[in-house]
């Protein structure tokens, strides 16, 4: 978005919001929050609320698309009519939610094992209730948690997060105002276990050595992001676990 | 505790060493669980997982479509099921269930199918086919029980698909599914035992 002039948004060493630079805005994951669907998340990330869910492997349509060796993925990122203000508002595919499907798209091409189920089809479909900036992230890494939900083998759980350069300072996870009237956003997706870059893009300029920096700024957050999609997954299991450990002397099989 | 239950998700290492298990996923650093999972006794259980057909299992599968040649049968898995009608003389109408036996998987992967039998009068359950170990138990310890207690025929197909007549068949799907449920904890027979004998 073009800005005729520079907005304050660091003052005393803190963001509008109140968060340093480093901070995450407060994350809450649930997995499996949908019955229809294989596997399904809901994420809400600051103000951003995306809800995803998964189906297949199932058939491929239209056919002509099956591949013999692999699965196919298919991603669908789309917001809803009410989930924002502005330009980001209007719903229906779009020049952007086509361009964060196709990333989408090619970030689970690499963590999913495809090769498992060949002619199948695997449909990923995020849909973004309510947006505050940072939502293909938020998309991906809700998406990744409904992945495992549906039992789909992968070879690692993806997580992000944005950085970005306002006022000169780099921060972590941009919400809509510091993306809008900031000078560069970099949203980052990847793998914590092996450390592979996934998804990269820049909006505005960022020199060589911040784009380094910013990157392991990414990397040191998306570490509390991975431990929360783990607890958002593990939950489920652990309370029956717990549950049923108490008062039983854990004989018989 | 010498039974320890950890559950582990996609990514989180498994083993240190590279092995060859269901459910893993190996690389120069070690073997990662690729899906939803149990390490228990050393053994990497999957939680979470689609069926893919192999020779020699018995299925319950619906009649979805008749063609010149056969038949195309559901089998709960993202495959189809083939059946000849060079391996029956019977006609299958589209929606019955019939139980039978994979023989072959194709180069296209779908499962061959023979041996059916049409089923009838009962109801079928869906679960997800890595349950199904643990449904019929060791020796077939816990689908007898099933059995014992409400007197249901009990037909559990490898692709998570169970087939239920007779009998009290609702205390006998309430069982499946706390099965189902709890199948990643210890002590299991004992809970579903007390489910059938109404003391829970």
């Amino acid at each position: 978005m073009a800005v005729s002039e520079e907005k304050q948004m660091i003052v005393n060493g803190k963001r509008l919001d109140g968060r340093g630079f480093n901070d995450l805005r407060p994350i809450s994951i649930k997995a499996g929050v949908l019955k229809r669907a294989n596997g399904s998340a809901l994420i809400e990330w600051g103000r951003n609320k995306v809800l995803a869910g998964v189906f297949g492997p199932r058939e491929v349509v239209p056919r002509h698309m099956t591949d013999p060796k692999r699965a196919i993925i298919q991603a669908r990122y789309i917001m809803a009519p009410f989930s924002g203000q502005e330009e980001h508002g209007r719903s229906g595919p779009n020049r952007r939610s086509m361009e964060i499907s196709k990333v989408a798209k090619h970030v689970f091409e690499n963590v999913v094992l495809t090769g498992m189920f060949p002619k199948t089809m695997i449909n990923v479909d995020m849909e973004v209730l309510q947006s505050d900036g940072g939502t293909r992230v938020a998309a991906i890494t809700a998406a990744s948690v409904a992945l495992a939900d549906a039992g789909i083998p992968m070879k690692d759980l993806v997580c992000g997060v944005s950085v970005g350069r306002i006022n000169g300072q780099l921060v972590v996870d941009l919400d809509k105002t510091e993306d809008n009237y900031g000078e560069s956003d970099m949203p980052l997706i990847l793998s914590p276990r092996t450390g592979e870059v996934l998804l990269h893009q820049i909006d505005g300029k960022l020199t060589k050595e911040e784009i380094a920096e910013a990157m392991d700024m990414s990397f040191e957050a998306s570490k509390k992001i991975r431990e929360l999609q783990v607890a958002a997954l593990k939950e489920r299991y652990e309370s029956i676990l717990a549950e049923t450990e108490n008062g039983n002397n854990g004989g018989g099989n | 505790m010498e039974n320890e239950r950890t559950i582990v998700v996609p990514g989180e290492k498994v083993f240190d060493d590279q092995r060859r298990v269901e459910g893993g996923y190996a690389d120069a650093t070690g073997t990662f669980a690729t899906t939803m999972a149990m390490v228990h006794d050393g053994k990497l259980v999957p939680l979470k997982g689609y069926y893919l057909p192999k020779p020699g299992d018995a299925v319950v599968g619906i009649v979805k479509e008749e063609m010149f040649s056969g038949y195309e049968i559901e089998i709960n898995s993202p495959y189809e099921g083939r059946l000849s009608t060079r391996e029956t003389r019977e006609r299958f109408a589209v929606g019955e269930v019939i139980s039978a036996k994979v023989v072959d998987v194709n180069e296209i992967h779908e499962a061959i199918i023979a041996e059916p039998r049409k089923l009838w009068g009962g109801e079928i359950i869906d679960v997800e086919s890595v349950k199904v170990p643990r449904i019929i138990g060791r020796n077939a310890s816990m689908v007898e029980t099933i059995k014992q207690h409400t007197k249901s025929e009990l037909l559990v197909g490898k692709n998570g698909r169970i087939y239920v007549k007779g009998g009290n068949t609702a205390l006998a799907i309430r069982a499946i599914l706390k099965i189902c449920k709890e199948a990643h904890t210890g002590g299991l027979t004992d809970r579903v035992v007390a489910l059938l004998e109404g003391r829970e």
